[in-house]
């Protein structure tokens, strides 16, 4: 099978390239599995996050004193010097997401019933500033509360109502066994991830081939060697395929190596489908850019904006839910969409039944619908092309 | 002569349509991306009221008080649920096992919280029954200590709840993470700058290019050439850069700061680092063009990654674990040039920036003039 080997060989020439792109990918999936993924040993009981804030009073009286203690249960004080350049330092670093600021006189005034407020300065969009505010609110509200209905109180007496009414905890049950294992795993973020590195790698490793093959010359080459050329393409699509599936099984393999746990999932074989679909999918689209194309410089820039794109507006690099509509209506034409929304329904599946799985078969089908369309398309124009000239 | 020179350097490198695709409209095309994917980040909208339903436990002295106030929470434009009546335990274990809520409270002596993920959601939840558990024990203890005390006029007080924090701004602007994106993606179009500084020195080199022959033997000083060549690729890459800060700036409304006269400096200057470093990789390595770019793309790609323009946290958990790595990385101390331009009130940590790429850009070029000097060739 000469064609077929000339394909192996021109894919071994390009190796360089294509270690590249495995290399980032290996790299940035890791530092995600080191960062965001939720610490999974402790995911059978509830924990609430805490924040990291900047603790600054200019006064001390029992009642901040005891609001100090409270706050710690859901903070993590980090002592930073009051200037204006180190706080902004600690924030733009995020050593804390929080500065939080008692003005000098406020208990006096809170005692008064006044409405002095305490500063804040915060990282805008971190999440954890939510529990911070709520403590802060309930605190000097009770405090407020009891000021207004119990004015013989002193302030000991007053912060030690304050310590009685704020203490325990609101008991919290936990379903573990209808928590899904994937959700949020590192497999389910790899995964997604997969879609950027293996569209990287097919659409740069097949468009070659494709380029190579198309060149006048080696065409009326083969065209007067007594092969057919139904024979000679199958040649091609058969060591494109091959090609595509080991890009396949050695990124998958990285997943088995990094998180080996999710591997004995009921969820896992339904990533794998999903994998595949995909790997077909862009297998056809390659055939497709490699058709269109002509020389390979144009091809590394078509490459990177077909893998990126789709990558950042289908929810590849920001998850789906915090996309604006509208982008997401322009990214379900692209078929990593599809794949993303697959991926992160399998991630959530606990029961395995038909009412569950449709979401994910439907997602996958039009997966494979689009495979379809790349293929008929490359057909057409690889066949205009050749009548052209 | 240097005009001569510079003027056909820049006929050159401009017709190189792949360079200027790489320098301006990746770039430009990058950051559309990255708006599209950014876009509601920052948005209120990003918050949706939180699918919750309540059990009641059917003591009336409990239910009461907790149906007011969670049906007091999930009203209005600014709710923080959309409840659901469960008419039994079973509505709710079922409704949460298929995901339509994101929880259940039993109410009860004690309001009881039954989840099975433990997400921001759930912590908002627990937040809220923790608040309503503090609020009621104090109303208990008040009425208990006061029982001639006005039942109503305590009930009223809890529900008017007051506003005791304020937020202020640290600085003249927020410290909006989003932005290093784009910071980072300016700092690597720089950075794909290198390959005209890269074109410059292979085309000096009378051993690597046809082109650096013919220039090699004409009457010209090699470093007039070099120099007026360089110029050329300055000139471009500098125009492709305003564009590009036009472009984030106008068009998609990304924050600079107030103080332009340093955003173009800092342009600027990333534009000549970018350049001399391709200059200096190109000069070091003897190897065919193939490799010079894949040093130099690898070489960037890896820069940007380190200064979080693929996955912000990285940039923080490189100042946190190994600082030193932030200032030996060019690409990094460009995206912070350009942060501390929009951050910062006081200059210092620009400054700070700024002159360690100044540095950088020392040592690359007296590296590239070492490698390329006095250069003869016996036989090409």
């Amino acid at each position: 099978m000469p064609v077929f080997n000339l394909c192996l060989k021109i894919f071994r020439r390009n190796w360089l390239a294509v270690f590249i792109y495995v290399a980032i990918f290996v790299a940035i999936s890791v530092t995600i599995a080191i960062t965001s993924v939720h610490d999974q040993s402790s995911g059978n009981g509830f924990t609430q996050q805490k924040a990291k804030i900047a603790f600054i009073s200019e006064e001390k009286t029992p009642l901040t004193e005891g609001f100090r203690q409270e706050l710690a249960k859901h903070a993590d004080f980090v002592s930073i010097p009051d200037s204006k350049e180190q706080l902004q330092d600690a924030l733009f670093f995020r050593q804390v997401t929080y500065v939080l600021r008692i003005p000098k006189g406020f208990t006096k005034n809170i005692l008064d019933g006044g409405t002095m407020q305490i500063e804040k300065t915060i990282v805008p969009e971190s999440v954890e500033n939510a529990y911070i505010d709520i403590d802060v609110q309930q605190y000097w509200n009770l405090a407020r509360l009891y000021v207004r209905h119990d004015p013989g109180l002193t302030q000991e007496q007053l912060t030690e109502r304050l310590r009685q009414n704020l203490d325990g905890d609101t008991p919290v049950r936990m379903n573990v066994h209808e928590h899904a294992k994937t959700k949020d795993s590192f497999s389910m973020y790899y995964f997604n991830f997969l879609s950027y590195a293996l569209s990287a790698i097919l659409i740069m490793g097949i468009s070659t081939v494709m380029i190579v093959f198309n060149k006048q010359d080696l065409r009326r080459r083969i065209f007067c060697s007594p092969s057919s050329p139904l024979k000679v393409n199958l040649q091609i699509i058969l060591a494109d395929l091959l090609f595509a599936a080991v890009a396949l099984v050695a990124l998958v393999g990285f997943c088995f190596l990094l998180d080996a746990k999710s591997f004995t999932t009921p969820n896992m074989p339904y990533f794998l489908v999903n994998a595949v679909a995909f790997t077909a999918c862009i297998t056809s689209l390659s055939f497709l850019v490699g058709n269109l194309l002509n020389n390979l410089s144009a091809m590394s820039g078509v490459c990177n904006i077909l893998t990126l794109g789709p990558s950042f507006i289908s929810g590849v690099f920001v998850p789906q839910e915090f996309l604006n509509d509208t982008v997401l209506k322009i990214a379900s034409f692209t078929p990593t969409y599809w794949y993303v929304q697959a991926n992160t329904k399998i991630a959530k599946l606990t029961d395995f039944d038909w009412q569950n799985l449709r979401p994910v078969f439907t997602s996958t089908l039009i997966l494979l619908t689009f495979t379809a369309a790349f293929a008929a398309l490359s057909l057409v124009v690889g066949k205009r092309k050749r009548l052209m000239e | 002569m240097f005009r001569h020179v510079f003027v056909y350097r820049f006929k050159y490198l401009i017709r190189d349509r792949e360079l200027v695709f790489w320098t301006f409209v990746f770039p430009v095309i990058l950051a559309s991306f990255f708006y599209m994917a950014f876009f509601n980040i920052n948005k209120d909208e990003a918050f949706h009221p939180i699918n919750v339903a309540v059990v009641y436990g059917g003591e009336e002295q409990y239910d009461a008080p907790f149906k007011a106030v969670i049906e007091d929470a999930s009203k209005g434009k600014d709710k923080l649920f959309n409840l659901k009546d469960a008419t039994s335990q079973s509505d709710a274990e079922q409704w949460l096992k298929k995901g339509r809520i994101a929880g259940y409270f039993t109410s009860g002596e004690t309001v009881k919280l039954t989840i099975k993920d433990s997400e921001l959601e759930q912590s908002i939840m627990k937040s809220f029954a923790d608040q309503y558990r503090s609020s009621r024990l104090a109303v208990q203890r008040i009425a208990q200590d006061h029982p001639d005390s006005l039942k109503e006029e305590l009930l009223k007080d809890i529900g008017n709840r007051g506003n005791y924090v304020k937020e202020t701004a640290g600085g003249n602007s927020e410290p909006d993470s989003m932005l290093n994106y784009f910071y980072a993606l300016i700092a690597m179009a720089c950075f794909y700058g290198s390959f005209w500084g890269m074109k410059e020195v292979t085309d000096i080199q009378a051993d690597i290019s046809d082109r650096a022959a013919r220039v090699n033997t004409a009457p010209v000083h090699k470093l007039l050439a070099f120099i007026a060549g360089s110029a050329a690729a300055l000139v471009i890459l500098f125009t492709e850069m305003l564009l590009l800060l036009a472009y984030l700036n106008f068009a998609l409304h990304i924050s600079f700061g107030n103080r332009a006269g340093l955003v173009i400096l800092t342009a600027l200057t990333g534009s000549v680092l970018g350049l001399s470093f391709g200059a200096l990789i190109s000069a070091i390595v003897k190897k065919g063009a193939g490799m010079k770019v894949a040093i130099l793309t690898v070489a960037t790609m890896i820069g940007s990654f380190l200064s979080g323009m693929m996955y912000m946290d990285m940039k923080y958990l490189i100042a946190r674990y190994v600082p030193f790595l932030a200032w030996l990385n060019p690409v990094n101390l460009l995206t912070d040039a350009f942060y501390a331009l929009y951050y910062y009130d006081s200059l210092s940590h620009y400054v700070r920036t700024m002159g360690m790429m100044c540095i950088f850009i020392l040592l690359f070029c007296t590296g590239t003039y070492l490698i390329v000097r006095r250069r003869k060739y016996a036989g090409l």
